[in-house]
Formats: structure tokens, sequence, C-alpha cells
């Protein structure tokens, strides 16, 4: 029986063979090959990934993609924390406020940035506006280098960090009251109690929160696609970014798939090492 | 409360009479459009359709903007005619700007055939050619199905972008090409030419006719509340975005500076110092860092000091909008300005417009003698896409394909498109252009509603470019052309923004681009360079 049983597993171990496996090896081969207008045309060895060092373009593109999941995670879920803390309490309309949050999460990213764009648009964004109108200098959100970082990571934050919001809120709705009763005899300081009880507590979610968002940032692509195109030069280009000019608009889709197996070797360092801290933790 | 209620009566009629005002100017222009469309329509030659190919349909690859849009528009506008035409029809799948290149490359390198037809950009065609993606439509011109249409009426620098060599690859459709738009009114202005000699020296030139006159007139209104509207104005408007189309700018802006007359007889002769712009046409090598560019690249960044700086962040209609908007005193750019300048819609500049040639510069750099000569230079240039079909290899409709694009290549068809600003076609072909050139009038533009002083200086400043210019600035057709187009993007948004010296900028720019070279073969590209330049070694 149990043999027969096997049976309906074969379905998924195909389905992971024909859209996981298969790809992840043929891009293996992609990325030992010499492509030319996406035909392989000989074998390269490990060229691809020694490329990637002499590349100054590659280390511009990876530090802003750094620079982006640093940021952008750390604000995301410090955002996500606080306000889970506001809403973790009982208040009149607190449904609808919850629901209002996480509308941004229900975005497709493209569109996002689509409305980043409308936003940020220096002259007649809203934004600019507000700011002219109030007689406060105007943003280059744009066209400024450091604005435009600033502006691909907002337009991020703001669409990511409902989701670090209903985690958390969870987590924290998963904690019981009799802990608190307890905390509330022994200390009187509300940062005391969140400090020591609170936080321990809910740190697997946030961790859980953090990898998966570190994880998401990596790979992040459309917002700074349709936001700032990249620019001003590639100083908001990310790796993903890169990849997908490099492979499908160059063609050069032995050197895309190096880089996306690099990318991949990030990921899976940044998971494992999650998964070993969130075990420890446990333990 | 008879106070209140008179109010909302009022409200209410004023309310119905502006939408009532507002919906017959548009059906007014709709009438119009159909009424003389009908009449292209009925003028135009309609060869013989096929009855084979009732019921059929193919598809239409084209650059995405809507179905009022610029390009795209009119496979829209024309569908129904062409339906009627032949009992046949069309799908238009389209693609935005930034993702025409992989959208269609890999529809073509898969062989998929997707797409019948292809309305592009000119860069495509090295890679076009060299894979043999799309058809030689020679045979088309003797097929007694198809339309004609007038080959030889294409000015011929724009001619020569839908060809390949002596065989045809493209249908005539967008003729591409920078010249120099500016507010004739402001201009004009006494008391602003007073104040201009005053400041700098000498009268205002109108038109400026070098790239420092530019920056002269364009630094002078900079700053100065020249539209009378209680707010500073700017000099120049430009779309400078990375992915916005800015390297554009930067192309007929630095060709005067960069591409030098042949000495002797002939000063068009293609040698390995003059009437080159791209690459050194015997070893390959970049000029993009030669001496011309760069001064063309600092007088460039000079002059964007005389606009708006969020015009770093702008992609093309951002740009052309700033003018159109009178918020600018001048822009270089397509054909299209000249035409949406007149629709009330995008500009309130109509009767305003002025236009000139594209500027030369005062002085170029001789890259044989390695010095800078101080005589004027006037480099004529064909920038930008030229947007026109092609038929894919892979296609199972080719002819049906082939006589729609024949068919909107006709000259009815195409001036039609030409004198309707909204469809992003631009003027290039005798019936665009004015006596004693071409064999078009003015009357023409007017009956769409032109301004008839705008679209005298409108057409002649193509006239003038593309027929009286002594040189012109040739093509990039090489394969992997957008892919050096989207390094040179960089590295130009780069220096613009600050991030980079200019020297450095168009240095690191030269060493990728021989990176791309030599990743493609440096020996092949080097070929198709030669030929595609005209350039014979010695």
């Amino acid at each position: 029986m149990k043999e027969k049983g096997n049976i309906f597993v074969l379905p998924a171990i195909g389905w992971v063979l024909l859209f996981t496996i298969f790809p992840l090896l043929y891009s293996l081969r992609v990325a030992l090959s010499q492509v030319v207008f996406g035909r392989i045309t000989g074998w390269a060895g490990l060229s691809n990934f020694a490329r990637m060092f002499g590349d100054h373009r590659f280390w511009q593109v990876l530090q802003f993609t750094l620079y982006f999941v640093v940021a952008s995670v750390t604000i995301t879920v410090l955002l996500g924390l606080g306000l889970a803390l506001i809403f973790n309490r009982k208040m009149r309309g607190l449904k609808f406020f919850r629901a209002l949050l996480t509308t941004p999460l229900f975005a497709a990213p493209v569109a996002i940035g689509y409305l980043g764009v409308m936003l940020f648009n220096e002259r007649s964004g809203p934004i600019n506006v507000l700011l002219r109108t109030l007689g406060l200098p105007e943003g280059a959100w744009l066209s400024n280098p450091a604005w435009a970082r600033a502006s691909v990571i907002l337009v991020d934050v703001w669409q990511w960090t409902p989701f670090a919001f209903i985690i958390i809120l969870a987590g924290l709705q998963s904690l019981s009251d009799e802990v608190y009763e307890a905390a509330a005899i022994e200390s009187s300081s509300g940062w005391q109690i969140f400090r020591h009880v609170t936080f321990p507590l809910i740190l697997p979610v946030v961790g859980t929160v953090t990898m998966l968002r570190i994880v998401d940032a990596f790979r992040v692509f459309d917002i700074p696609f349709v936001l700032t195109g990249g620019g001003p030069g590639v100083t908001t280009r990310t790796l993903t970014y890169y990849i997908y000019v490099q492979g499908l608009s160059n063609l050069d889709m032995g050197y895309a798939s190096a880089m996306a197996y690099f990318l991949m070797a990030i990921t899976l360092l940044v998971g494992i090492f999650f998964y070993r801290q969130s075990r420890a933790l446990y333990q | 409360m008879f106070r209140n209620r008179l109010v909302l009566i009022i409200s209410v009629v004023l309310t119905a009479l502006l939408l009532l005002f507002a919906a017959s100017t548009v059906f007014a222009q709709n009438d119009l459009e159909m009424e003389t469309a009908r009449k292209a329509f009925e003028a135009a030659d309609r060869g013989n359709p096929d009855p084979a190919w009732e019921g059929q349909t193919f598809t239409i690859a084209v650059f995405s903007a809507g179905p009022r849009g610029p390009i795209s528009g009119p496979l829209y506008f024309w569908r129904p005619f062409f339906e009627e035409l032949t009992g046949a029809t069309y799908e238009i799948v389209e693609i935005p700007f930034g993702e025409l290149r992989e959208k269609i490359f890999i529809d073509l390198i898969t062989g998929t055939g997707f797409y019948d037809a292809i309305v592009g950009p000119s860069w495509f065609y090295g890679d076009y050619i060299v894979n043999d993606w799309i058809v030689p439509i020679d045979k088309y011109f003797e097929d007694p199905r198809m339309p004609v249409w007038d080959r030889d009426s294409i000015v011929l620098p724009i001619r020569e972008l839908y060809m390949w060599g002596d065989t045809w690859y493209g249908f005539n459709n967008d003729h591409d090409g920078q010249i120099l738009y500016f507010r004739r009114d402001v201009l004009n202005d006494p008391e602003w030419q007073a104040a201009f000699k005053e400041e700098k020296g000498y009268d205002m030139p109108v038109p400026p006719q070098t790239w420092e006159e530019v920056y002269d007139v364009s630094s002078f209104f900079n700053g100065r509340d020249w539209n009378r509207d209680g707010t500073p104005d700017y000099g120049i408007s430009m779309h400078l975005k990375v992915g916005g189309q800015g390297f554009f700018h930067f192309m007929s802006y630095s060709a005067p500076y960069v591409v030098a007359p042949a000495p002797g007889d002939d000063p068009t002769r293609v040698t390995s110092y003059h009437n080159v712009y791209w690459f050194d046409p015997v070893t390959m090598e970049p000029l993009i860092n030669s001496p011309g560019h760069v001064e063309a690249l600092k007088s460039l960044m000079r002059l964007a000091e005389t606009g708006p700086e969020a015009m770093f962040g702008w992609e093309l209609g951002e740009a052309w909008d700033f003018f159109l908007r009178g918020n600018a005193v001048m822009t270089f750019s397509w054909g299209d300005v000249g035409t949406l300048s007149q629709l009330p819609e995008h500009s309130t500049i109509m009767g305003k417009l002025g236009a000139a040639p594209i500027p030369g510069s005062e002085r170029y750099f001789d890259m044989e003698k390695q010095e800078w000569v101080e005589e004027r230079n006037f480099v004529a240039n064909t920038v930008g896409a030229s947007w026109h079909g092609v038929i894919s290899r892979f296609s199972d409709q080719q002819d049906l394909a082939a006589y729609f694009l024949s068919w909107q290549a006709t000259p009815q068809i195409n001036h039609w498109n030409v004198v309707w600003g909204w469809t992003g076609v631009d003027p290039g072909t005798l019936y665009d252009f004015l006596p004693p050139i071409g064999h078009a009038s003015l009357e023409d533009y007017v009956a769409t509603g032109f301004n008839e002083e705008d679209a005298r200086q409108f057409i002649t400043a193509y006239m003038d470019m593309w027929y009286h210019y002594p040189l012109r600035q040739h093509y990039l057709r090489i394969p992997g052309t957008p892919e050096y187009w989207e390094v040179l993007d960089i590295y130009l948004s780069e220096a613009v923004t600050g991030l980079v010296s200019p020297e450095e900028a168009l240095n690191r720019c030269a060493q990728a681009w021989n990176e791309i070279t030599n990743r493609l073969g440096r020996e092949r590209q080097l070929a198709i360079y030669q030929e595609s330049i005209g350039f014979q070694p010695e």
C-alpha cells in the first residue's frame, strides 16, 4: 500500500525535475558556455564567472543591491514592528486601519513603480507640489543619484512594510496575556516589558520576516526598472536588473547565467544563516 | 435660499456649456480627421488584394504608445480601412520602448514567428541582416497585388535606412532627424533682442545657427520670465534620463564637432579621418572618446545648466511637453514637436513656433592633423528610430503583411499620417516637402489645423538640413548597435549628473565598446561597419 502511495508523489517529482532541476542544470551549462546572440558557440569554462570580477559595472550594481537590501529591509522591519505594536491593542476602527495598511501589498510591484513615477515627478508630482506650496526646497527625486536611490528604497519600503506588519502582528497576537500579566508584576515600564518579554518572544517571527525580506530584496527588479530606469547612470540598477539587461537585452546569456548563479549563492547563504540562527533560537 | 439655487443653476448651465463646447471641438476634429482620411484612402493605390486573404489575420509588433499615441496609433486608426479593403485583419502587439529589443529579438532568435511584421527602429538593422531575420522586399515591387509607393520620394539619408546595400528591407513610414525648435515670438521680440545685445554684445541670432549661439540664447533667457506668467522660465528642454533616448541628443549635438569634411573635391568622401563618427574604419577602435566628442559633451552639459534640473530624469515626452507648454524657449528634437505644437490638447505655442536645421559648431576636430579647425561645420542627422515596418523571415503571412505595409507606404496614406501630428510619423518625402524641392503645399498642412508660418518653418527646417547641409552623420548599423547605445546612454547619464568627468565617461565608454566588439568578433564587426558607411580600404 505504501509503495502504491508513492505513485502519487511522481507528478510532484516530475514538476520539480522539469521546472526546477532542469532549468538549474541548463543555466549552469549556459553559464559555462560562450553565448553570442543567444546561441551557444563554444565552451567558456569559468571565464563568465571570472568576467564578473573584472567588470566594474557588476561591482557597482552589487554595491547598490547590498545598499538597497540593508536599507530597505531594516526600515521595512522596523516600521512593520512599530506598526504592529501600535495596532496590537484594542482600539476603534482597528480592522479598517489594518485593511488600509495592507493595501500596497496587493498591488503588483510594476504598478507601484508607475505610481512612484507619478508621485516623484519633479515638475508636477504631488510631493514636490506640496513642498513648493509649503515654501520648502523641492527634491530632485529621480534626477539626482542620491535622491534616486532614496526614492527607490522609499517605494519598496512603502510596498513591503505591510508584509512585515502582518506577520509580526500575527506573532504578537499569538502571545498569551498571562505572560504580560506576570511581566506587569515584575516591571511597570512598557519599554522593559518590550525589551525583556515581547521582543524575545517574537524574535523568531522577526527573524523569519527579515530573512524573507532579504531574499526578496535581492531579487528586486520592477521598481527601479519602472521608476528610474536604473539611473542616473547605474546608481539604482540592481543585480537582477543587470542580469536582465545582459541576458535578455544584450543576449549575452552566458554572462547573465553566471551572475544569476552568483545571486543564487548569496541568497542561499542568507537562507542558511537565518535557518541556523532560528534553529539555535528555538533550541 | 434663492441665491443658492441661482448659483446652482448657473453652475449647471456653465458646466453643460463647457462640456458641449469640448465635445463639439472633439467631434469637429474627428470629423475633419475622418473626412481627410477617407479622401486619402480613396486616392491611395490599392493594388489588387488577393481574395485568398479574406478572413486571414497577421500580427504586428510595435512600440507601445496606445491607440492614439505615436507610431502605434496609426495602426489602430487604419485597421477598419484595411479590413474594408481586404477582408483580412491584424493584431497589434504593443511593446514598451525599454523591452522592444528583447521581445522582438527573442521571437526572431527562437524562430517563433509570432510577429509577422515589426514596426521597429532602424538601429535593429545590423542584427536583422547579419542574423537573416527579415526578408528582402524587392520582389513585392513587381507584385501586382501590392499598392505602389514612391521610393524615390524619400529623402536619401532616410531611404538608406530602409535598405541594406542595394536591397530594400523596410517599408516607407517614419522619417526621423533632430532639428532646433524655438519660440519665434520671443526671439523676435525687439525688447528681448535689445536686452540680449546689451548683455552679450552682439545681435541675437534668430535662429541660432551654432551650438555656441544656442547656448548664448538659452543662457540669456534662462531664469527670466519671458512668458510673463509671473515665474522665471527656462532656456532649454531636453530628455536626459537613462533609457529615455537622451543619447540621441548627444549624437546630433556632437556630430558637427566630430564629423570632418574630406579635403579635395568631395567633402563627403569617407576616409579614415573624415566623415566618420563611431569607429575608426580601419581598426574598429571607438572614436567616442575623440577630442570632438569630449568637447561636445562638455558643451552639452553647459547647455543643460540652462534648463531645469528635473530634465536629468525626463524621458522625451516630458521634455516635449515642457517646451510645448511654453516653459522653455528652445528644444532640439524630432518632427513630433512640430506636429504636436499644433494640437491644442498638447500645446500652448501654436502660432509661435520657430524651427531651424540642427545647429552646427564654431569649430571641429581634424583627426588626421590632430588639431582643431576654427571653421563653422554643419552636419545633418537621421538620429532616432525612423520607425518602419519589416517582415519576419519566420512569418507565414509575409504577403499579407507586405500588402498592409505597402499600402501604408503609399504617398496619400503616408502623407496623411505626417500631417496629423498625433500619429508620430514625421516628414521626410518630396510629397511632405514644399517647392522648389518637394511638391506639398502649405494648404495641406493648414487644412489639418496647422498655423501657416509654423508649418513653413517646420518643413523648411527639415528640407534645409537634409538637402542643403554639406555633411551628414552616418547611422550606426552594425550587430549589437542597441548594446553599444545602451552603454553610451549610461556613461552620458553619469557624466551629465556629475558622477564622472566627461573625459572619463567617454574613455570608459570606448573601453566598453571595445569589449563588445571583441565579444561579437572584431573582424566581422569591422567588415559590416565599413560596408554600412561606404568605406573603401585603400
